[in-house]
């Protein structure tokens, strides 16, 4: 228990020191550091329950996305701000440079074995984010949807959507 | 409406926000979103990586088309959700289209951070990552120190211009020295693999490594494979790094 509460909380902090490496707006430092202390507790919680590497990595990242996409629609920033930090401490940053040092040292299984690793991890992480993400796009979507039949066949009000998440595919009525 | 002059607005932001780190399909979004205010027929934006290219067009008018080349990239998330910021409130119509450009203008300038703020940026990131690998409080001091040696490595060579590659390199080597002369002079028994493996935690490239799959399995496939490219040439700057570190410590006498 008591393991759980120091790690979140230096896991809290190192993102917190990372979003100063990447030039994060200050008044959103804390944030980006409690989605990365949630995740990280997400982490330690599924691996205690016995699961595996990629399910605890999977749990972590669906944890600091959602966060960052509520952060980010309270506080209208871009989702980057608080996500880019907040999945620092579950990314495989380790696996990937242990692949590499190996494959530099000769040893090809070891390599090879970080290498599947780092995609597992990495594959896990991204396709949670991408469910968030898909999530949160439909329920924005809907509402740009009912709020445009308001107002009759007038062209999209750009503001009430503009990017405060990822709305890449958002279509856009016609004029 | 001067549309060479939203033109040139837009792709201004683009640009900021493309040097700054933002996803592709985010600024093509922006771009996309300024130049809607047009209200002309035909807007194509295309970005990649490396560069912008944004075309204009109507019946009644001449086509404008804009190319804008982006080699120096680093990231900066205060000046993406600045741009992001202005752009919403210029399509908003709460400010115009000249004091949207001036506000752009500034806020490519600007740089909240001095270098002892990172330096202590730095400090945290590999400190705090010790306890994350179980690490005791020997490897966390000997991680800060390593992680303050590192900051003033990557501060040094960015000073020299050295590129991208060098600058990862000769901060992990100065990373891996300090945590092989920690393990010899002051704890001897070391958990080197936490430390070194916490200390490089502000180089490595995991989160461009995840973003490259998310940019994929969005359909962004050029940027999903530079991205990975991307990734894979800063792992190898970080390794090849620490491993010159390891092989001038054996050199020595030391242990590894």
């Amino acid at each position: 228990m008591r393991e759980l509460a120091v790690q979140s909380a230096a896991a809290f902090l190192a993102v917190f020191g990372f979003s100063i490496i990447l030039d994060a707006p200050k008044k959103y430092l804390l944030y980006a550091g409690l989605a990365g202390g949630a995740g990280w507790l997400a982490y330690l919680l599924v691996l205690s329950a016995d699961m595996s590497l990629i399910a605890a990595a999977f749990a972590s990242s669906l944890a600091a996305a959602v966060l960052s996409h509520l952060f980010a629609r309270g506080l209208k920033a871009p989702v980057t701000v608080f996500l880019v930090a907040g999945i620092l401490p579950t990314v495989p940053g380790a696996s990937i440079y242990r692949c590499v040092y190996y494959l530099i040292q000769g040893t090809t299984e070891l390599s090879t074995y970080y290498l599947v690793q780092t995609f597992q991890i990495a594959g896990a992480m991204a396709m949670a984010i991408f469910i968030v993400d898909s999530l949160f796009r439909l329920v924005l979507t809907r509402s740009v949807w009912r709020a445009s039949g308001d107002k009759g066949s007038s062209a999209p009000d750009c503001s009430s959507i503009h990017d405060q998440t990822d709305d890449l595919q958002q279509k856009h009525l016609p004029h | 409406m001067d549309y060479e002059a939203l033109m040139e607005m837009a792709v201004q932001a683009g640009e900021i926000m493309l040097i700054s780190g933002a996803e592709v399909y985010r600024v093509e979004d922006t771009i996309g979103r300024i130049l809607e205010k047009s209200g002309l027929e035909n807007r194509d934006v295309f970005v990649l990586t490396t560069g912008i290219v944004a075309t204009l067009s109507d019946p009644c008018v001449p086509a404008i088309t804009v190319v804008r080349r982006v080699s120096k990239r680093s990231t900066n998330l205060n000046r993406i959700a600045r741009v992001n910021d202005i752009s919403r409130r210029f399509c908003g119509g709460q400010i115009t289209m000249d004091e949207a450009r001036k506000q752009i203008n500034d806020a490519a300038k600007e740089n909240q951070y001095r270098f002892r703020e990172k330096f202590v940026g730095y400090v945290m990131v590999t400190c705090f990552f010790a306890v994350l690998f179980s690490g005791g409080i020997r490897e966390c001091a000997a991680a800060a120190f390593a992680g303050g040696f590192l900051a003033l490595a990557v501060y040094g060579t960015s000073m020299l211009r050295l590129n991208d590659f060098c600058q990862n390199a000769a901060g992990s080597f100065v990373l891996a020295l300090t945590a092989s002369a920690f393990r010899e002079y002051i704890f001897p028994g070391l958990n080197m693999d936490a430390v070194i493996i916490s200390g490089i935690m502000p180089l490595v490239p995991g989160v461009t490594f995840t973003s490259a799959i998310r940019d994929t399995l969005n359909g962004d496939y050029s940027s999903g494979v530079a991205r990975m490219a991307e990734a894979v040439v800063v792992a190898l700057a970080v390794a090849s790094g620490v491993g010159a570190a390891m092989m001038l410590v054996r050199m020595m006498g030391g242990a590894v």
